[in-house]
């Protein structure tokens, strides 16, 4: 696959404090990405080095482009929902689609109308009337209709309901994606994208933990159920994680032998959830 | 709506599933498209290489051809090519499981064919 977005030996301080440290990470077409961490992990830091709104050490680049010395070029085809992401409270929709379409080149006006179209937003509402999930929808539409080869996506759904994350999700894989595009996405509500995610990074501390295919997640751990006369040769194989509860204790194992753990109690496919649960306690251990 | 996955098996493999087992029960017939992938992706919250993935199963098996610029669709004879597939699986599998199970139990053929098949007890 063709390598959209190549990080290599990414660093970052903020003053004397570190929050990227040898950061290595490829994006390719046909990805989409979850980046997830716990808060202050230096995932938004890390989308930014991206974008060149922040200096940093290290090498991007970006379909060929350098984030920071090449940004207006870059910015034809990469597109960007911030996790802050606000639009003036007295704009009108129908300028924001026109202030787009004046400043975007690969803008694309009517393929926004048609998107808004499908949402309950007005051509002549303001930004103020909108609802949070409104707000949101809206620049799903501006940001959708950039025909955009790489998309960044900061916590897209924080705050919204459900329905809303649902829809937003809907849109994003109807309208948007194709194999030629990649999409970069942080959340905290990793078990509702799980089946969505091509590719997983787990970031901790400004270091990427974890950095692989979900399939490949899903082949390389495992949960095992183990009963309790079996725990000692279960900690010989050091699980991740361990849990116990009602008789059982669920251990995690990260690459051991399927064989080996069928004898130590019932195996079965760990959610992402419980992945970096267990990932993330390894390192603080 | 999304549908339940089993954690324990790829989710492509039970994509494949449901369409086999729809075109088996006639839900989907012969000579009608399937929904593009990009229409299941969204619909099922899935990323769109799991659904290429089924797809192309069912057509390296030729259970749906591809039309070009028009999608995917179900062959003529493909619910008969399933039903003598399920069949044969049925039959070297399952059956002899069962088979094994009715004679432990020594269940006779009246006792079986007495039993209430309306409400089978799920086991």
């Amino acid at each position: 696959m063709e390598s959209l977005i190549s990080i290599s030996n990414l660093n970052k301080s903020y003053g004397s404090k570190k929050v990227l440290s040898g950061v290595n990470l490829s994006l390719s077409a046909g990805q989409i990405v979850g980046l997830v961490g716990p808060n202050g992990a230096g995932k938004t830091t890390c989308l930014q080095s991206i974008l060149g709104l922040t200096d940093f050490e290290g090498d991007i680049s970006v379909l060929g482009h350098h984030p920071r010395k090449d940004r207006v070029n870059m910015l034809n085809d990469v597109a960007y929902i911030s996790d802050v992401a606000i639009l003036p409270k007295w704009l009108k929709v129908s300028q924001a689609l026109s202030y787009m379409q004046d400043i975007h080149p690969n803008f694309d006006l009517e393929k926004a109308e048609e998107f808004l179209a499908k949402t309950n937003i007005a051509h002549n509402d303001k930004v103020k009337a909108l609802s949070k999930g409104m707000v949101a929808q809206l620049h799903l539409a501006l940001i959708l209709a950039i025909d955009a080869k790489v998309l960044i996506l900061d916590e897209p759904t924080l705050g919204l309901d459900i329905l809303t994350r649902r829809q937003f999700y809907t849109h994003l894989l109807e309208d948007f994606y194709t194999e030629e595009k990649c999409i970069v996405v942080t959340t905290h509500q990793i078990e509702e994208i799980e089946h969505i995610l091509t590719d997983v990074a787990f970031i901790q501390q400004g270091k990427i933990v974890l950095a692989q295919s979900t399939d490949d997640i899903k082949a390389r751990f495992n949960l095992v159920a183990v009963t309790s006369e079996q725990i000692p040769q279960a900690d010989e194989l050091q699980p991740l994680f361990k849990n116990s509860m009602m008789g059982l204790t669920t251990m995690l194992f990260d690459n051991q032998d399927k064989e080996t753990l069928q004898g130590l109690g019932k195996v079965s496919v760990p959610s992402l959830a419980d992945v970096f649960v267990g990932v993330m306690n390894k390192e603080t251990c | 709506m999304t549908p339940q996955w089993d954690p324990e098996k790829p989710i492509y493999l039970q994509l494949y599933q449901q369409v086999v087992t729809r075109i088996l029960d006639g839900y989907i017939k012969e000579g009608e498209a399937l929904p593009s992938v990009r229409k299941v992706a969204a619909e099922y919250q899935l990323n769109p290489i799991t659904i290429s993935k089924a797809y192309q199963m069912l057509q390296d098996e030729q259970i749906v051809e591809k039309q070009r610029g028009k999608g995917l669709f179900v062959m003529p004879g493909a619910q008969e090519l399933m039903l003598d597939r399920e069949r044969e699986s049925f039959l070297s599998h399952q059956w002899p499981e069962i088979l094994n199970q009715i004679s432990r139990l020594k269940l006779s053929a009246e006792q079986l064919l007495s039993a209430n098949v309306n409400n089978p007890v799920e086991g």
